[in-house]
């Protein structure tokens, strides 16, 4: 039983944190057909930023949070800027693209392996999961008060930018960019403006998603390519673009990762995932939740 | 055109074939057949991406394979390497196999972002690997190595021999000419997959995909043998350089080689049938003109890829192309004017 427990809590823990990174991740790629390969980066940046405002200011972690996602959505601008910006009209836009943020992401990982190799923290803001006065109990296994805080952040986040695609202006030009750029463009949206706001809302999210992270792994400039590999996954396995569909495999990987490293052993984590996502994909070529569509021209 | 060709690979093998006589330093030599190795592995997957349509980003995963495959099969089993090597490949055609069957169906996309997790997964399987093998116990029991040498790597697997043939000085010679000719082949058989009837189906495939399609050229038929096909010698290409190295380790699968063989692919041109060797050679000759600023490399590389990516996506072969063309427009255009 005690082990059951201990895997939903970390399932959670790990679905919560892709989840996030992979909402941004399927937005963007629902936008414009724009796989950030950055995203990682901006991921590592989030835990950075976090830990930058919350040590030079003396901010509590709660509150340097969102000025850490808001530099995290400035730096997703930048990418924007940089990159994509200039290659919209490529003719395999979706490959270079890959390519193009792949260099970019490898870059500021290396400037940030070259500029903040010392500012290296172990798990900054993981707490002990010993019983204390911050954690409880559930059945033996004790669960801190943090893990709540991070899927009710999840949760909460998730819920508004639901809130935000179905309720707003800017969500909805968003979403109507998403069926059909072409359309949008004629009813007047002004669609490139729309891709920065999507890399800007996708990159704040995966800066939370870092700052999550670094709840139980070290900060280090290389933290974020792991979880980008994963958030990839999580949004191959639902269906490229497939918004809700990613909340539902994130929740999944996370449950099958926090098994295996639970039953089997950390290392082989990542293994599982991947056989599962190919074997599923075997089954379902276009993603669990996927429809077959006609690709874009 | 086909003739122009020949006599450039007929001036470079000579070039290559005369260098290391041409009184050049020795640390040049090694660069130079380092850089044959990368340039087979970039040419394959210039095969593999450029000609055949295949965004794959496990061309350095199947690299790794043949590197470890080789250094297994001479530390467990006490083959000789040239026994090896050609296993290796057989096994780098078979793990690309089973890759290609599970992940070719799928939209491009798709093929790139589950064979970079192919990847990231061999690198970790490796980069954990800790248990001490009971192969590595057979000489002295209180050895622990594990099974792959997990992050500190795997030596003592043998060599391609040269030094007991040509000696203590010129042994890497016998390295270079090897490395050389595996790239001559690698060379050859690109431009026969391309000129062969594969190469006319992804041809009439990029033409044109409904016609294709609808006349019987299957795509994933062709992908499949291509990506399968391709992996013998980049595998063989990984035996190699583990034999000249007599070392392999977790960072023939790590990110930074992805992304300088990516760079040459990049810069050299994507599809383009000389682009992997210039990409190669441009890229090894700035890495030693900028060997001071080592720990900007990566920073450097990452840059050049996204630069290309931006503004020369055809890289420098296609560039040389386009000047070419609009130099021979410009010049009949002259002509014409004159004569008229």
């Amino acid at each position: 039983m005690n082990f059951f427990i201990q895997i939903i809590v970390s399932g959670l823990t790990f679905g919560a944190m892709y989840a996030l990174a992979a909402l941004g991740l399927a937005l963007v790629w629902g936008a414009f057909n724009m796989l950030n390969m950055a995203h990682g980066i901006i991921m590592t940046l989030g835990a950075y930023y976090a830990l930058l405002w919350a040590e030079i200011w003396g901010l509590p972690l709660f509150f340097a949070a969102p000025f850490a996602a808001i530099c995290g959505g400035g730096f997703g601008v930048l990418v924007y800027f940089i990159s994509a910006h200039w290659m919209l009209r490529q003719r395999n836009f979706e490959v270079t693209i890959i390519i193009a943020t792949f260099g970019l992401g490898m870059a500021a990982e290396a400037g940030l392996l070259k500029f903040l190799r010392e500012e290296f923290r172990t798990a900054p803001y993981s707490q002990p999961l010993s019983l204390g006065a911050d954690s409880f109990l559930v059945g033996d296994v004790p669960v801190s008060y943090q893990r709540i805080v991070v899927w009710a952040v999840a949760l909460v986040l998730i819920m508004l930018v639901g809130l935000f695609l179905t309720r707003t202006n800017a969500g909805r030009a968003i979403r109507a960019t998403a069926q059909s750029r072409d359309a949008a463009r004629l009813m007047g949206i002004p669609v490139k403006r729309v891709y920065v706001m999507v890399l800007a809302l996708a990159s704040g999210l995966a800066a939370i998603s870092g700052i999550m992270l670094s709840s139980f792994k070290d900060v280090h400039p290389l933290m974020g390519g792991d979880p980008l590999l994963k958030a990839f996954i999580v949004i191959v396995l639902a269906g490229l673009g497939n918004i809700t569909g990613a909340l539902y495999a994130a929740l999944l990987v996370g449950m099958v990762e926090a098994t295996v490293k639970v039953l089997v052993a950390d290392k082989y984590g990542f293994t599982a995932i991947l056989v599962l996502v190919i074997a599923a994909l075997i089954w379902r070529p276009a993603g669990l939740f996927g429809q077959r569509v006609v690709a874009r021209q | 055109m086909k003739y122009r060709d020949l006599i450039i690979f007929a001036i470079l093998l000579a070039i290559a074939i005369a260098f290391p006589w041409m009184g050049v330093k020795r640390y040049l030599i090694a660069s130079a057949l380092i850089m044959f190795c990368y340039a087979t592995v970039v040419s394959q997957w210039n095969l593999v991406f450029g000609i055949a349509g295949i965004f794959s980003l496990a061309q350095v995963a199947i690299f790794a394979f043949g590197a470890y495959t080789t250094a297994v099969l001479g530390r467990y089993m006490d083959l000789t390497l040239w026994y090896a090597f050609p296993i290796a490949g057989l096994a780098g055609m078979v793990f690309s196999f089973f890759v290609g069957l599970a992940c070719l169906r799928m939209r491009g996309i798709y093929v790139a972002l589950l064979t970079l997790a192919i990847s990231q997964v061999m690198f970790v399987l490796i980069q954990t690997d800790s248990a001490c093998s009971p192969l590595n116990q057979r000489d002295n029991p209180a050895t622990c190595v594990s099974f792959t040498g997990g992050a500190q790597g795997l030596g003592g697997f043998g060599s391609f021999g040269w030094r007991d043939v040509l000696g203590g000085r010129n042994w890497i010679l016998g390295d270079y000419y090897t490395m050389l000719a595996l790239l001559v082949v690698a060379l050859i058989f690109t431009a026969a997959v391309t000129q062969s009837r594969i190469g006319l189906a992804f041809k009439a495939l990029r033409d044109n995909e409904e016609l294709a399609r609808s006349r019987g050229v299957s795509v994933f038929k062709y992908q499949l043998i291509v990506f399968a096909a391709s992996a013998f010698l980049t595998a063989m290409a990984g035996g190699f350089y583990a034999a000249h190295f007599g070392a392999v380790g977790s960072n023939l699968v790590a990110f930074p080689l992805l992304l300088f063989l990516i760079s040459m692919l990049v810069v050299g041109g994507i599809g383009k049938a000389w682009g992997p060797l210039l990409g190669a050679f441009l890229l090894m000759a700035a890495d030693e003109v900028f060997k001071e600023f080592s720990d900007w490399r990566n920073i450097g590389l990452g840059m050049i890829v996204l630069v290309f990516m931006i503004f020369l996506p055809e890289g420098v072969a296609g560039a040389i192309e386009a000047v070419s063309k609009r130099a021979t427009r410009l010049w009949t255009a002259l002509r014409r004017r004159s004569s008229a």
